[in-house]
């Protein structure tokens, strides 16, 4: 290669470097979100379906609780392609760690660790945290499922105002004292680190100090040239070395073991959680369903049967952690701190909108249509190599009491106006 | 009376003082920018690749997988690093070179990626140090000058000193703490309060499979297990580094036989001519042959 083209190299390379940093000049707005609009809408519809979540309180402090809690359905309609919850974590989505989680409760039992989830169960999750990054943070709660990956809930914003500096961590030991885990072993580490490294060097530079490579090697090649290089300074080097490493060991072993006796081996039982289930006096079962792509919505066709004592009236549709609402869930469940960019408070439209009375049976044609479809990409469903859809159908009696199904069934695309009427 | 034979060795090297200068001149150039450098580079990332949630997080540093997982993949690199250096220079640093490399990748890491980018303390993300382990491991071929020996007692030291090296650093993580009337580790409790979205807890690998079963003492079943397996790697990455490492050179003799050579660092030295009368490995052109096909180095390899 001449110098030409070595020039000719560095100006295309520097050229790329060039455009590779125009974003940081031009635009370099902070990635705000987790890929949750990446997700495919059969996996944020039919898998975790997430309700009444809440990040509380909204504005916190460093060193300040909060609180993220809300309740997952878990779809019976669970998609083939992916697979069961047969090892989950209820986990936090955020950009980093800008929480520390105090304690994580499923239905009541503690979730430290992974465990399974039922099929068509209902769980209400509280996860405790401590503001640790000071900033405006766009948080998740999440399912992790062994093998199928995270599945995100809906994110919401969270503030934490103050000074990173000072956050501390403390926990209590069982045997006694507290502890802050976030310089706990630190000094003690860093100590170890730099004695082995300050031992590693000086025993490089022992024999950097001579000559290394090409007299060695020059030496070498000639007969008696291993003997020669076989410097006595250099064993009797070699065997203090290894005593110091065994002594060091030894020091760093027997005066740890002293200083904590009592110690445990990491834990990893699986926590059993008992499932509820979605209480509702109304059945109901999808007759068709299509996904109208001009008109951003998703048209059901459901038969619904009320066997309760009081009538119902259909307020929400919720899937992938979006609302659609109309009158009647906007008066019943309207949560203002809910991110309105994944709620709709007009997208839910019933051809017949009186109530569904006791004993009656009932077609009923719903229609969830809003922008979100598209602004979610919850459209790319048609894209998708499962053709369904699933959600959770919300409906309440005069006295406010909440009725909730888990719906699901096959969907057809609709691409034109004229094909879909 | 000196401390080292560095008189001799030079002499021996029969370079002139010009060429004494120039070879520590290399020395210099040659070490730290490429070879250490070089190392710690892809070191870093081949232990990162096969053993690196091991090392980067403390509550996946259990009895069982971490201890026998890192002295193995550890040990991979000072084995063709050390057969280099000892077999073409007789230096005896190719494993403390190896492991203090990865220990500076590993800490740009920390410093830059998980402290300062991402916000991890840096106690959570704390990396074992096998200094130590590699420290007795080039002593031990230093000794015995054998490479056999070096892998049957260096390497078992080398991989059982593993754990009592590391609990200085991290038995402080063993300690009890109750959390909802949960029993955990403190370094459980690490990994559960630090939020990590894309790391659920189901990944950690936690004492599964049968290692445990002689009474309990799972952590030194893991260390003999780890051990024998480190002889058998440590063989192997030797002999690996003796396959990409081979230097040699095609010298067309006296008859216009081409014959491999393997004493590169005597070609074109009155030592080589001597050895194969040859002056300066210059064989007499042939009767016939155009000018300069009777060169010595017809065909270099390395």
């Amino acid at each position: 290669m001449n110098a030409k083209n070595i020039i000719k190299l560095c100006v295309i390379g520097s050229l790329g470097m060039a455009t590779l940093g125009l974003p940081l000049v031009f635009f370099a707005s902070p990635a705000a979100a987790h890929g949750e609009r990446s997700q495919e809408p059969f996996l944020r519809m039919r898998t975790a379906q997430w309700y009444d979540t809440r990040w509380n309180p909204q504005k916190t402090a460093v060193n300040d609780e909060a609180m993220l809690s809300g309740k997952i359905h878990i779809s019976e309609d669970w998609p083939r392609a992916v697979v069961a919850p047969k090892r989950t974590f209820i986990n936090v989505g955020s950009p980093s760690s800008v929480f520390t989680r105090l304690s994580s409760k499923v239905n009541g039992v503690p979730m430290v660790t992974s465990g399974p989830l039922e099929l068509g169960g209902d769980y209400e999750y509280v996860i405790k945290l401590r503001g640790r990054l000071p900033g405006h943070h766009h948080i998740h709660p999440m399912l992790a499922v062994n093998g199928a990956g995270p599945i995100a809930g809906p994110g919401g914003w969270m503030d934490i105002s103050g000074n990173y500096k000072d956050f501390t961590n403390p926990v209590k030991l069982l045997v006694g004292g507290t502890i802050d885990t976030e310089t706990a072993g630190l000094a003690v580490g860093l100590f170890w680190h730099a004695l082995w490294g300050g031992l590693g060097f000086a025993w490089i530079g022992w024999f950097m100090v001579r000559p290394m490579f090409l007299i060695r090697a020059r030496v070498l090649a000639q007969e008696g040239g291993d003997a020669l290089l076989n410097d006595p300074v250099d064993r009797v080097v070699a065997f203090g070395m290894l005593a110091v490493c065994f002594v060091l060991i030894a020091i760093g072993f027997f005066v740890t073991d002293s200083q904590y006796p009592y110690t445990i081996p990491l834990q990893a039982g699986e926590p059993k959680i008992k499932a509820t289930h979605l209480k509702s006096d109304l059945t109901i079962k999808v007759l068709a369903a299509d996904y109208d792509v001009p008109g951003r919505a998703l048209r059901m066709t459901l038969s619904v049967t009320n066997s309760g004592e009081q009538p119902l009236r259909i307020g929400e549709f919720t899937t992938a952690g979006i609302r659609f609402l109309n009158k009647v869930g906007v008066a019943n469940n309207l949560d203002p701190t809910y991110p309105p960019e994944i709620m709709a408070l007009d997208g839910l439209h019933i051809e017949d909108e009186s109530p569904i009375n006791p004993g009656e049976s009932r077609e009923v044609k719903l229609d969830s249509r809003d922008s979100l479809w598209e602004v979610q990409r919850l459209m790319d469903l048609v894209h998708d190599p499962d053709q369904r859809f699933g959600g959770l159908v919300m409906a309440w009696d005069e006295a406010g009491n909440r009725h909730i199904n888990s719906i699901a069934g096959n969907i057809i695309p609709v691409f034109t106006r004229a094909a879909g009427g | 009376m000196a401390l080292f034979r560095t008189a001799e060795i030079i002499k021996a090297s029969k370079l002139p003082p010009e060429g004494v200068k120039l070879s520590r001149m290399i020395d210099a150039v040659y070490f730290i920018p490429i070879a250490y450098l070089g190392v710690f580079a892809t070191f870093h990332m081949h232990f990162d690749l096969l053993a690196g949630d091991w090392d980067f997080w403390v509550d996946w540093k259990d009895r069982q997988f971490w201890v026998t997982v890192t002295p193995i993949v550890e040990v991979m690199y000072p084995g063709a690093i050390m057969y280099y250096f000892w077999t073409f220079y007789r230096q005896p640093f190719g494993a403390t070179l190896s492991i203090t490399g990865l220990l500076v990748g590993k800490w740009i890491t920390i410093v830059f990626a998980w402290y300062w980018w991402a916000n991890f303390p840096m106690n959570f993300v704390m990396p074992a140090t096998m200094v130590g382990s590699a420290l007795i491991l080039d002593c031990t071929l230093l000794l015995t000058r054998s490479w056999m020996l070096t892998a049957i007692f260096g390497v078992w030291a080398f991989a059982m000193m593993f754990n009592p090296t590391q609990y200085a650093i991290f038995g402080y993580s063993h300690q009890p703490l109750v959390v909802d009337g949960q029993l955990m580790s403190l370094a459980d409790y690490m990994g559960f309060t630090y939020v990590r979205t894309g790391t659920p807890e189901y990944i950690r690998i936690i004492e599964v499979g049968s290692l445990r079963t002689f009474g309990g003492h799972t952590v030194w079943i893991s260390a003999f297990f780890s051990a024998f397996v480190s002889m058998l790697v440590f063989t192997i990455w030797w002999q690996i580094g003796h396959f990409v490492g081979q230097s040699f050179f095609w010298v067309r003799g006296k008859r216009g036989v081409m014959s491999r050579k393997n004493d590169v660092m005597v070609i074109g030295s009155d030592e080589y001519a001597k050895r194969h009368g040859t002056p300066d490995g210059v064989a007499p052109r042939l009767p016939g042959a155009p000018m300069g096909a009777g060169a010595t180095l017809a065909e270099g390899k390395s």
